[in-house]
């Protein structure tokens, strides 16, 4: 009987992670099919879909443009939101704490169509274009929420009296943060920042009203193509995408040790 | 104290100004656009014609009555189904533990559009899993893509992550020893389940509805790829009204009626399960 139930819960996690993780296998595997509809049955093995993505520049430059994005982005979202994260963690503090980082998370309860679409018309409302900095400002707001999480799960482990130990040594305050505090914090701080960067390079509908031609990102590239046609090639543009998260998703785990859930 | 509680306020500053200026004043010109004019609309502004434009129209009815619906389905179908997943996490141990739960935040980091592509191909009639059946004979072209059930099925995966991270997280700080004094009480499983896990747990069952609840309501690419122009809802619709039909002052007002929902779903979910949770 023990048994049967433990082959159940087995069965029943293998299907439900064959449902989550089901559709990025096929479109990876559908990426190495000749065939040039999509979807269409398997007829061989090819590269060629990944070469074929050379010939395309809008999707090296896009690429390009989503990097610079969310390097900026996830830079600003974590330095705001260690120096939050530490005035909601040191012992001292003030209290409504809970309340505050309830507050900081708000963004996440904006739809990201909503907030692209509120950088629209602010920028519109002044008079000016939303440009590069629009985009870079709307995933800024979107990933902090998560830069703090992930800092406040490493603060929560930070022991305060090192600080103290190190002042006591004579250290001043910025003596002590790059001596002592940043470099126990910093598995927290990359993890952040690589967590936020994967998630603004990955994003569509943030960008969907902010972009021109030239400050078009990887997604947004993608979905102009998808909406004329649909071949294995954007398959392979997703591919490579889907092995960076992975990469990723490794480099959080097995390096930094930090995860979304602890 | 008050030294160290200025030095709060000091750090607390740049992260406040980030929410202000760029998530507050945005909002706030979009709602200020939603209450002006437009091409289809002339009234001496700012008033609320535009909201009662798009809640008077049974087209634009169906579209936020849809929007509530497929937000609905998924966090109705999606907690149950992340809950027994989450409870028979906890109890994996050690290395398959770390490994499964690593390999859910992988669909999230991989993006939602890559995981549409897979889908639009999955769920078409000439797909993998339909084609055969469909050329067999064996079963009517169930036009999955387009339809609704498409959607929701997309949407389920989207958030099922989020939702087992979430409970899985609730369940584990549930002290194994409460299970144990139950055991030793006589509680069979099902009451050990009722009486000590389930209401534990109720914290974790809040934040899981509320999270899937915004992120189907929210969700774009699913609703765009999986819908189309037919199974519009709250976000397409917002973009339609900009990128096709160039009507920002609709747009903005969508866009407040969207946010308007989703604030008034939060505070539904949160007064129909708080009730439960003892203090």
């Amino acid at each position: 009987m023990k048994q049967l139930c433990k082959a159940a819960g087995g069965l029943y996690l293998a299907l439900l992670y064959l449902f989550v993780a089901g559709p990025l296998l096929f479109v990876i595997a559908t990426s190495f099919n000749p065939a040039t509809s999509f979807p269409a049955p398997f007829e061989g093995l090819t590269l060629s879909w990944y070469t074929a993505i050379l010939a395309r520049p809008e999707f090296l430059s896009g690429a390009g443009v989503s990097a610079l994005v969310a390097a900026l982005a996830s830079a600003l979202a974590v330095m705001v939101a260690f120096l939050a994260a530490y005035a909601l963690s040191r012992p001292g503090g003030a209290g409504g704490r809970g309340a505050m980082a309830t507050l900081l998370a708000s963004p996440l309860l904006v739809p990201q169509v909503v907030l692209s679409l509120a950088m629209l018309q602010l920028a519109s409302a002044w008079g000016v274009g939303t440009g590069f900095w629009g985009l870079v400002a709307a995933h800024a707001v979107y990933v902090m929420p998560f830069a703090l999480r992930l800092v406040l799960t490493g603060l929560a482990r930070f022991d305060f009296a090192v600080e103290e130990a190190c002042r006591s040594l004579g250290g001043g305050w910025w003596a002590t943060w790059r001596e002592v505090t940043l470099p126990l914090l910093r598995p927290s701080l990359v993890a952040g920042f690589t967590f936020c960067f994967i998630l603004s390079f990955v994003n569509l509908p943030l960008s969907l009203f902010l972009t021109s031609p030239s400050t078009a990102t990887l997604p947004i590239v993608m979905f102009a193509y998808i909406e004329s046609r649909i071949d294995p090639m954007i398959a392979a543009v997703a591919s490579v995408i889907v092995l960076v998260a992975g990469l990723a998703t490794i480099l959080l785990d097995r390096y930094l040790h930090v995860r979304l859930v602890d | 104290m008050s030294g160290a509680r200025g030095l709060n306020w000091f750090l607390l500053l740049p992260s406040l100004l980030l929410l202000a200026v760029l998530l507050g004043l945005p909002l706030a010109a979009m709602l200020a656009q939603s209450l002006q004019p437009n091409v289809l609309l002339s009234f001496t502004g700012p008033a609320l014609d535009n909201y009662g434009y798009l809640l008077s129209r049974p087209y634009y009815l169906q579209v936020i009555l849809r929007t509530l619906r497929h937000a609905a389905l998924t966090t109705l179908i999606s907690l149950p189904l992340g809950y027994i997943a989450a409870m028979l996490l906890r109890d994996l141990s050690g290395r398959a533990g770390n490994l499964a739960i690593m390999a859910l935040t992988f669909p999230i980091l991989a993006g939602p559009l890559t995981v549409a592509l897979g889908w639009m191909a999955l769920l078409a009639d000439g797909g993998p899993f339909l084609g055969p059946l469909v050329r067999a004979g064996l079963i009517a072209p169930p036009r999955l893509l387009g339809s609704e059930t498409g959607v929701i099925i997309s949407l389920i995966q989207f958030v099922l992550p989020f939702t087992v991270l979430t409970l899985y997280t609730g369940l584990r700080q549930i002290q194994p020893q409460l299970q144990e004094a139950a055991r030793s009480l006589g509680a069979s499983g099902a009451a050990r389940f009722l009486h000590v896990t389930l209401p534990l747990s109720l914290p974790s069952v809040l934040s899981a509805s509320i999270i899937a609840f915004s992120l189907a309501a929210s969700s774009f690419i699913s609703p765009h790829y999986l819908g189309g122009a037919g199974q519009l809802t709250l976000t397409t619709l917002v973009s339609q009204f900009i990128m096709a039909t160039f009507n920002a002052e609709l747009a903005a007002a969508a866009a407040g009626l969207l946010l308007v929902l989703m604030l008034a779903a939060v505070v539904g979910i949160t007064l129909a399960i708080g009730r439960f949770i003892r203090p």
